[in-house]
């Protein structure tokens, strides 16, 4: 077994899984199915203001657990579907960006800058592909990056970190996950350590449910599905409802804007673009790597490079960033599109969460089984079949056949989703209110989950509301049990050793870089810029 | 609470509060092992380690936020007309999953009562259709009245809509799969 | 035929109730909350659903699968405890679950709480190392440890913590006795080189055919099937073992024909390894072992009322 013949594994596992049906004698495996499904799923929820991918994430996964089981066979279709997802949702966010002015995802807000401009005059169609070309370029790319480092990141951690390094670089992943998601540092650690602190219930490792008040209901802890959805979602439902109760309405009629002159993209355009879209491509996959840093500020860095470029070399005659110029838009949509490939290389080589899609990902593995995202993944074992590997290389194959897609029919489906502005937000929320607690009740099929769920739908909404970032909340509560166990592991096998975080070397620097972290940007935020 | 821009400093003074009631009354209180203790003649950490550690994040952000980003721009107004919005709507959320809980077992009861019949709902909570009077009545209590209270009126088209859904739902979560429960049937 | 004629002694041994209960006549009342004390994908949990699977098939039956874990499956036994006892409800946990863990936590439970269905398999633990270390055997790892090296021991379980450190003492070397949850962790411990050594429960089996990892000893009162030559916990002067099994329970009290239907059924899938669940058993827990009724009961009783002595044996 060598390393190519893990990653043919790979592919072939997507291909010649399971089949659903055949074309012309050619059997089409569920893998694929699933991952065009999931595709068009995310480019229709990520149209759909009110709705993003998480939200698609958490209603599909039981029903595609209950569809395909708790068997590692799973795996692939589960995790192809949410990969649809994660990347028709990014260029999804685009369209009412673009045609209304409205972002239908947080990180297409600086589409709508340009994007709206060029729809003013007339320019719709040719903004949509743009957005659509350049989406797809940072994507592919930022997946390239991912296929390449992941593997050997895991290697090294594998080959050179021992327990105490391990617990040292959870420290440094959460210190830096809390103070730079979100404005502010302070929030940041408020966030981590109460996400730390709701792992901690109803765990340990006595037999007695520490932090539990005797209560049996809080006996398992809370299920990782009720703080995820509850704060990332319920939270986030519960807010927009108010705000929507507080503009009353104020949606009134769609502007109309007819479609004028030539609305295709030529070879003289790509290259004019192409120089932005690498700028903005490196700067999402480098921002992705880091954990937590999200694709809100890979959009502004690319934007902003991008327009100090455009000032230097544009056309006189040329439409100003902001003003409706084609190159703002693939700017930032390179960067925010980019963000999501690189994302997971913290995720498949350490098992560390750096965004919402990649928490999801987490959440199906654990909730199948059979696939830890971490670093054991890339164990490329020579006389047995690494079988956690062969996933990885299936999900590696997976986000190279959704880019396919995104290539060759993705900007079609996409200039078709305008009309899902249509649908009322206010009576969207409250169904998906329920339909996230069914979804949850489903997997847990009891009462308590669903009061969980909404204990932290409230506590992901007042967070919204004293604006402390719900995400540093939600990793926090994934690494937490992993943090408690590598701490527990390394002291122990240690002999005892209290100091065992900074006798080590390697385990001391990590530390130093924890700390620094929390220092730089803490003082970075007392004088505001 | 804070309606003047020093939301900040009361956010971290209450965090403070809470941080130190948690390190100092609940975790000793509820936890066995302690922050370390000695099983098997070795030193382990025990179960009120991580749990501190949680407490000094929270003291860590608490001090950071009431001294240094005391005066931040940017700080949030929390209105107390938006958190009464948030009151009712859970309120209204709340009803709708007790409906949901107690509706199949309920109509089970009276139609004992009036047929005199000896039908238990745990017995049936897999058999149509008993298992959808819960689900739909409380979810479609839920969503209209969710819908309502945002509109600011009650409509008998909020009410087809909120019906249309949840059978929407019905037909997602539970007509294709045997293995599925829909709440509340777990738990009866 | 056979199934009823054993059926028919099982209910024989309940002829003190008036109404002579034959298994084969009883069908569940509704369908059957079946709580597994495992984390979902793991071949325990598999086990369980594939039995349940099974029996859909067989009886026509109506299973309704759900994860009830942690605690050392102590969560199940609490939330099984109140459920209704006419085989509506029953669950997967180990033997140690009513055992070592009940006696060590003080919960308020005792295996009279519970009905012994039947248990489905015995655990392979061994004593694992990774080949490349370079220990052929036992001693040569305790030669390493005597030489000054630390070892660290991974358990996934207080009572194997307690084992490894009995093996320790006996054995007059000090263990790092590292816990980690489950049997996979254990093994990727072991794999990573943060681990010198760990408890396998049957994990281990592929890795030892390849030659990756080796059984140093059997955690056992008896040998491994797979490596015979590994000496025995008795033989390394350690008097208590992890011999344990899985085992289907359900609350006290339950009505015998319900009892016996449910035991039988389930024991006669996991005996056929032409099902997958027998299949599965066979693969990655060295075969059956179908164990039920009153000797059952007594198994039960019996770990419980040992565990005494090993927890007081841990704590000297």
């Amino acid at each position: 077994m060598g390393t190519f013949d893990y990653i043919l594994m790979g592919i072939q596992a997507v291909f010649q899984g399971p089949a659903l049906f055949s074309i012309l004698g050619v059997s089409i495996s569920v893998t694929l199915v699933m991952i065009f499904g999931g595709f068009l799923t995310g480019i229709a929820v990520g149209a759909t203001p009110g709705l993003a991918g998480p939200v698609a994430m958490a209603i599909a996964l039981p029903i595609l657990i209950s569809v395909f089981g708790y068997t590692p066979d799973a795996l692939l279709p589960v995790m192809g579907f949410l990969i649809g997802i994660m990347k028709g949702a990014t260029i999804g966010g685009a369209v009412p960006a673009i045609l209304f002015n409205t972002p239908g995802t947080p990180d297409a807000f600086m589409t709508t800058l340009d994007g709206y401009p060029m729809t003013k005059r007339g320019k719709a169609k040719k903004a949509l592909r743009v957005a659509h070309f350049a989406s797809a370029s940072g994507d592919t790319f930022s997946d390239i990056v991912l296929i390449i480092c992941a593997p050997f990141l895991a290697l090294m951690v594998e080959a050179y970190l021992d327990l105490p390094e391990k617990t040292a670089l959870l420290i440094l992943s959460l210190s830096f996950i809390a103070t730079v998601i979100g404005g502010s540092a302070a929030k940041g650690l408020i966030s981590t350590g109460l996400g730390l602190l709701a792992a901690y219930i109803g765990t340990g490792e006595d037999f007695y449910p520490r932090l539990s008040m005797g209560q049996p209901a809080l006996s398992q802890g809370f299920p990782i599905a009720t703080a995820v959805l509850g704060v990332l979602i319920i939270g986030a439902v519960l807010k927009e409802l108010e705000d929507l109760w507080r503009r009353k309405r104020d949606s009134g009629t769609l502007p109309e804007h007819r479609d004028k002159g030539d609305q295709r993209l030529r070879g003289a355009d790509v290259r004019r673009l192409l120089p932005y879209i690498g700028r903005s491509a490196l700067i999402g996959t480098a921002i992705g790597a880091l954990p937590g840093i999200g694709s809100t500020l890979a959009a502004t860095l690319g934007y902003t490079v991008g327009k100090s470029r455009y000032a230097r070399k544009k056309r006189p005659d040329a439409p100003e960033f902001g003003q409706g110029a084609a190159e703002g838009i693939a700017a930032t949509e390179a960067a925010n599109s980019s963000v999501s490939g690189a994302n997971l290389i913290p995720v498949l080589s350490l098992g560390i969460p750096g965004n919402a899609a990649a928490v999801f990902l987490i959440l199906a593995a654990e909730s199948i089984g059979g696939f830890n995202p971490g670093p054991s993944v890339f164990r490329f074992t020579t006389d047995s079949v690494n079988p956690e590997l062969v996933v990885a290389f299936g999900l590696f194959t997976a986000m190279m056949i959704a880019n396919l897609l995104n290539w060759t029919v993705g900007g079609l489906f996409m200039r078709s989703m305008g009309v899902m502005i249509r649908i009322p937000k206010h009576v969207l929320l409250p169904s998906v209110l329920l339909l996230t607690l069914t979804a949850i009740y489903v997997q847990e099929t009891r009462i308590e989950a669903i009061w969980f769920a909404l204990g932290f739908g409230v506590l992901g909404y007042l967070m919204r509301a004293v604006a402390i970032s719900p995400l540093p909340f939600v990793i926090a509560f994934i690494l937490g049990g992993k943090l408690e166990e590598n701490a527990r592991q390394a002291f122990a096998a240690t002999g005892g050793d209290p100091w065992f975080l900074f006798t080590n070397p390697g385990a001391a620097i990590l530390m130093a870089m924890a700390l620094a972290v929390i220092i730089l940007t803490s003082r970075k935020q007392k004088d505001p810029a | 609470m804070a309606n003047l821009p020093r939301s900040n400093l009361v956010l971290g003074l209450l965090t403070l509060a809470f941080a130190v009631l948690l390190l100092f009354v609940w975790i000793p209180m509820d936890t066995q092992t302690g922050l370390m203790e000695k099983v098997r003649r070795q030193v382990v950490i025990g179960d009120a380690l991580a749990p501190t550690v949680a407490a000094l994040f929270l003291i860590l952000g608490g001090g950071l936020l009431a001294v240094v980003e005391r005066n931040a721009e940017n700080q949030p107004r929390m209105s107390l007309r938006g958190l009464g919005f948030t009151a009712i709507l859970m309120t209204i959320v709340f009803v709708g999953l007790l409906v949901m809980r107690h509706a199949g077992p309920l109509s089970v009861w009276i139609v004992n009562a009036v047929q005199g019949g000896e039908l238990e709902y745990r017995l049936l909570r897999d058999t149509a259709p008993w298992k959808y009077i819960g689900f739909f009545l409380g979810g479609t209590f839920l969503i209209s009245g969710v819908i309502s209270l945002v509109e600011g009126r009650v409509t008998g088209r909020t009410v087809l809509v909120a019906i249309l859904a949840v059978v929407v739902m019905i037909f997602i979560y539970d007509v294709p799969f045997d293995d599925l429960l829909l709440p509340p049937n777990g738990d009866v | 035929m056979k199934r009823i004629f054993k059926a028919g002694i099982a209910a024989l041994g309940a002829v003190v109730v008036a109404t002579s209960a034959f298994a084969a006549d009883w069908t569940p009342p509704g369908p059957i909350k079946l709580m597994i004390g495992f984390k979902a994908g793991g071949g325990a949990d598999t086990q369980a659903r594939l039995i349940a699977e099974e029996l859909e098939a067989r009886m026509g039956w109506k299973f309704i699968p759900e994860q009830v874990t942690g605690k050392g499956g102590l969560n199940l036994a609490n939330a099984l405890k109140g459920q209704p006892n006419d085989g509506t409800a029953i669950g997967l946990v180990v033997t140690e679950t009513l055992g070592y863990n009940m006696a060590a936590a003080n919960a308020g439970m005792t295996p009279d709480d519970f009905t012994g269905l039947t248990t489905t398999a015995g655990f392979q633990m061994g004593v694992v190392a990774r080949t490349d270390k370079g220990w052929a055997t036992f001693d040569d790892m305790i030669a390493a440890a005597k030489a000054g090296q630390d070892v660290r021991f991974g358990a996934m379980s207080p009572k194997l913590a307690d084992l490894a450190y009995l093996l320790g003492k006996a054995q007059g070397v000090d263990f790092n006795i590292v816990n980690v949850k489950g049997g996979k962790g254990v093994m990727n411990g072991v794999n990573a080189g943060d681990l010198d050594v760990g408890f396998m429960a049957g994990i281990q089996t592929k890795g030892v055919a390849a030659g990756d990892l080796v059984n140093l000893a059997s955690a056992l009162s008896v040998p491994l099937v797979q490596t015979p030559e590994a000496p025995t916990f008795g033989d390394l002067g350690v008097e208590f073992s992890a011999d344990g099994y899985f085992v289907f329970i359900g609350p006290a009290g339950m009505p015998d024909d319900a009892r016996a239907a449910l035991s039988n059924a389930i024991s006669s899938v996991v005996s056929d390894d032409s099902t997958k669940a027998g299949g599965l058993i066979k693969k990655a827990f060295g075969g059956p072992a179908a164990i039920s009724g009153d000797a059952l009961t007594e198994l039960l009783a019996n770990d419980y009322a040992s565990a005494g002595a090993l927890l007081d044996a841990a704590s000297e």
